[in-house]
């Protein structure tokens, strides 16, 4: 058995290179890229941790912001349910008042229709009276009727002033109306009794007038004497009127 | 047949005679350091099958060294995963025909075992000081010393003696199996003595791990620490 120290040596310088050789393009290469690939993986994990603690911060503030809506939209709600609630007491405030201000004014409206309506009829009523009246008074002329205002006529002259009188003397021509013709004896017998309720005798023109239903009225230019049913249910109906109104 | 035992120069390079087993290990270690090369050479993130590979070999190496020695890998990687890989290739080398392991002759085995002995010193040494890698001399007794300083020979001796003595022992069974049966019997035998050189050169590069180790003037709780880290 030998050993040969220059195998040796050369072996061991052989083995060294090699080491040096591997070591510097085979072990530290190689480590180095799983080295890099290593770190890539943390950082990408890292990055990653971030992104889902971001992600998880941004859900928070979704949900916080969320849960700030879902609150801001009940307050709104319920403040418009409060103005809703507040604009509907004031509708029916107000619905109530026109209402009533409606009900008072169709109130005073039927009742100013009806009062109204009442002095029509009341009216058309006295018409119809007065016209009833005149139709039974019209067939009620006659000699008595025309003696009874004759007598009237007297009475009512001599209410009347002495000057009065006096002007129907003097005064010219006085109309003598009455509601039928009348013949010379009953002219004859009123301008006697005319005569003697003035002092003298007066100028008596006699005018006939329907209208007057029954009577005899005196008219000059300054001066009237209403004596007849007409001016009788004229004031009567003047009288009926007058009392509705009060 | 030439003795196992005698290595003698092919040629002579001046004085310096060079023998087989030496231009065989030339030859690995241009094969290794050219396949290093172009390994390396287009190193990507996304790996390939290739580089899936190399790095699959890488992170063995460095599981193994954090396993054994309870450190972080990168100051021994090299060493080791080198060891590790010219035995794996020189215990290999007899499947080319004609061509013997530079494992099976004793300088070769013993400039491997020389190169352990002084990993053991240096990287002591760069770890702990010269202070602290004597001190692992004096573990766990004073008293142990001389026992120890012994051990720290012997054990490189008893490294250099299992690898040459079950390459070299392959070898030679076949030599003699070929030379008296016929060429298809030494089969059997030669891929028994692949699986003995891959698991040769595992076992030479555990044990220099754990010589290494042993030469580390690291408390435990260093180690753990770099374990951890």
């Amino acid at each position: 058995m030998t050993f040969d120290w220059w195998t040796f040596g050369l072996q061991t310088v052989n083995v060294l290179i090699l080491i040096w050789i591997l070591g510097r393009f085979f072990w530290r290469p190689v480590a180095g890229m799983i080295e890099q690939r290593r770190r890539q993986a943390q950082d990408l994990l890292e990055q990653a941790r971030r992104d889902k603690e971001a992600a998880a911060r941004a859900l928070a503030e979704a949900e916080e912001r969320s849960d700030g809506f879902a609150a801001e939209r009940e307050a709104i709600l319920a403040r418009a349910r409060q103005e809703a609630v507040e604009a509907k007491r004031v509708l029916m405030e107000q619905a109530q008042a026109e209402a009533a201000r409606a009900r008072s004014a169709a109130a005073a409206d039927l009742a100013r229709r009806r009062q109204d309506s009442e002095q029509e009829w009341a009216a058309q009523a006295g018409r119809l009276a007065v016209t009833i009246a005149g139709r039974l008074a019209a067939r009620l002329d006659g000699a008595a009727v025309r003696a009874a205002f004759l007598h009237w006529l007297i009475e009512k002259l001599g209410a009347q002033s002495e000057q009065t009188r006096q002007s129907l003397v003097t005064g010219g021509a006085v109309e003598l109306i009455s509601a039928t013709p009348l013949d010379n004896s009953e002219q004859s017998r009123i301008g006697a009794a005319l005569a003697s309720a003035l002092g003298a005798a007066p100028e008596l023109a006699f005018l006939v007038d329907p209208a007057l239903i029954a009577g005899l009225e005196l008219r000059t230019p300054h001066f009237a004497l209403s004596n007849s049913w007409r001016a009788d249910l004229a004031e009567i109906l003047a009288e009926l009127s007058h009392d509705r109104r009060n | 047949m030439n003795s196992p035992l005698v290595t003698a120069p092919l040629f002579h390079l001046g004085p310096v005679p060079v023998s087989a087993p030496v231009v065989t290990a030339s030859a690995i270690v241009a094969c290794l350091s050219f396949g290093a090369f172009l390994a390396s050479r287009r190193l990507r993130l996304v790996p390939g099958a290739f580089q899936a590979f190399i790095e699959l070999l890488v992170e063995s190496v460095d599981s193994q060294i954090r396993d054994t020695m309870r450190v972080e890998p990168a100051p021994y990687r090299a060493f080791i995963g080198s060891l590790f890989l010219f035995i794996f290739a020189a215990n290999w080398s007899s499947l080319v025909p004609g061509v013997e392991p530079p494992t099976a002759h004793l300088e070769t085995d013993a400039a491997l075992a020389f190169l352990v002995f002084l990993a053991v010193i240096v990287f002591g040494v760069r770890v702990g000081g010269w202070r602290g890698y004597l001190a692992t001399f004096a573990k766990p007794n004073l008293l142990l010393v001389p026992l120890n300083f012994v051990e720290s020979l012997t054990r490189i001796f008893s490294l250099l003696v299992r690898l040459f003595g079950n390459v070299m022992s392959g070898v030679f069974v076949i030599g003699i199996v070929l030379s008296l049966a016929g060429l298809l019997v030494p089969i059997p035998l030669m891929a028994l003595d692949l699986l003995t050189g891959a698991v040769q050169a595992y076992i030479f590069a555990v044990l220099a791990m754990v010589f290494i180790a042993e030469g580390l003037d690291l408390p435990p709780s260093d180690k753990l620490e770099k374990e951890t880290s």
